[in-house]
């Protein structure tokens, strides 16, 4: 298996298996079989929320969701967020040991602390080298977000 | 001195969260061997349906209150209002900070609880606040204190004629009411999440402009014409929309990630945590356009069609060039000019 790509987020790297495929919403997909991917939190979006604490989804396995479409919301030490769905499909399975104890996200982000799997077309998602270019091409603005937050 | 006790009841955060509950055990603790208190511990206050032995338990007790819950005070006080536990608001020291411009200048005139209010403090405080017992501690007991010399003033100035029946030994004190019991396994029996609207009713005008807007047949209203929450359980789970339209910020949800729509002080933006929506793929909307948003959402995932701006905003529309006034109009005009 090939080494995984590094981000540099200042002192922090995120590490990003380039086995992988990731969302424009920072989520990673992993393709499996029967039309079926995986996804989870790519290492960058941990980074930036850190300790999650408390996730729920608002749709059930077996919903039908939209690209975009909010599917659940977040809290972690440093963040709250909705969380939405990364491509358009069938929502097939949510992790529920990550529902019962959110920690294991932070623990295993890429393998045991996968979010949920679902069905439909992952063409619109990146390769980890694709993903970097989009990190940095997007770094700036994310940390102009982030702080522009803090001093409201 | 009256022997009434302070009650005081501590709301469990939902989920596992390790700092939360760390700080609720270290809290209970500290009161359980503080004297004069009755302290018990129940589940998530918004989650409590009609049955759950936490909300029976809050119902009976007749005295004065003090919840710590992981809502805004404003949130909890409400939120107890409407599980039947009514009383007059209690002002806790501890509370969101407040920024002087930010304070509301002329808050609206609200219809008021729709409860007979009984003569009895309901104190909340928001466990977000600190982040160790002592500070809640001493709170306690200053909020006990303030209760106990309440008390005794009112008995002071109860009429002296009232005497004689007290020797005669039938007692005006009023008997101390026994605390409901249940056991510490059946209060903290563990209910399923909730997602409803609750209001604030010192804030609500009974405009009814939720009442038109929410399609999903979450609001009605009583005998009085006047606004409740009448069928929660038709609420989408997650959807804040009904909450976005209210003219007065009365509709809170207690457990929405934004402060003002979980019931932070109006007026006030408690920047508790970054929200990352923007970054995972949510849009920037002002606030009708979202509640629009998220009202279509939830009408196609119920199977029905999506209505937009058509339904429930009529209030908000820009208003229409008023039309020449016809012959009614001006039959009124002339009623109202009678004076009658």
């Amino acid at each position: 298996m090939a080494d995984p790509l590094i981000f540099d987020m200042g002192k922090y790297e995120a590490r990003l298996p380039t086995e992988l495929r990731y969302c424009r919403n920072h989520m990673w997909c992993r393709p499996e079989a029967d039309g079926v991917s995986r996804f989870g939190f790519s290492t960058y979006a941990l980074r930036l929320m850190q300790d999650v604490y408390f996730l729920d989804w608002c749709v059930s396995e077996g919903a039908s969701v939209a690209y975009k479409q909010q599917i659940g919301n977040i809290e972690t030490s440093k963040a709250v967020s909705d969380l939405f769905s990364p491509i358009a499909g069938t929502i097939t399975s949510v992790n529920s040991e990550a529902l019962k104890d959110p920690s294991i996200i932070n623990v295993s982000a890429y393998e045991n602390g996968w979010l949920f799997t679902m069905t439909g077309e992952t063409l619109g998602t990146m390769t980890a080298s694709e993903y970097v270019e989009y990190l940095n091409t997007n770094w700036e603005q994310t940390q102009r977000i982030l702080k522009g937050q803090m001093h409201e | 001195m009256s022997r009434q006790r302070l009650t005081v009841v501590l709301s469990q955060a939902p989920g596992k969260h390790p700092a939360k509950r760390s700080l609720e055990e270290s809290v209970a603790a500290a009161l359980i061997l503080e004297p004069g208190l009755d302290v018990s511990i129940v589940p998530n206050l918004y989650d409590l349906g009609p049955d759950h032995t936490g909300r029976l338990y809050l119902q009976g007790v007749t005295g004065d209150l003090l919840v710590f819950s992981w809502h805004f005070p404003r949130a909890a006080f409400w939120l107890l209002d409407r599980m039947g536990v009514p009383g007059k608001m209690g002002e806790s020291l501890i509370k969101p900070a407040s920024d002087e411009d930010d304070t509301e200048t002329e808050p609206p005139e609200g219809i008021g609880s729709g409860a007979a209010i009984p003569d009895r403090h309901i104190y909340c405080i928001d466990l977000r606040e600190k982040h160790n017992a002592e500070p809640y501690l001493a709170e306690v007991r200053r909020i006990a204190a303030e209760c106990r010399d309440r008390r005794d003033e009112a008995q002071r100035s109860r009429p002296a004629a009232a005497a004689p029946l007290v020797q005669l030994g039938f007692g005006l004190t009023p008997k101390v009411p026994e605390l409901p019991a249940f056991t510490p396994e059946q209060l903290l029996a563990p209910p399923n999440r909730r997602w409803y609207p609750v209001i604030d009713y010192s804030r609500c005008t009974n405009c009814l402009e939720c009442l038109d807007f929410c399609l999903f047949g979450v609001y009605g209203v009583d005998r009085l014409d006047r606004i409740l929450v009448e069928s929660q359980d038709n609420c989408k789970k997650g959807c804040p929309a009904c909450s976005r339209v209210c003219p007065e910020q009365a509709i809170m949800f207690p457990e929405y990630k934004t402060p003002a729509i979980a019931g932070a002080p109006v007026g006030e933006i408690s920047g508790l945590k970054i929200d990352l929506s923007r970054l995972f793929g949510g849009e920037e909307k002002d606030a009708v356009s979202q509640a629009i948003a998220e009202r279509d959402r939830e009408l196609v995932a119920d199977g029905r069609q999506a209505v937009g701006t058509a339904v429930g905003l009529a209030k908000r529309q820009p208003a229409s060039p008023a039309a020449a006034k016809d012959d009614l109009d001006k039959l009124m005009d002339d009623l109202d000019a009678l004076g009658l």
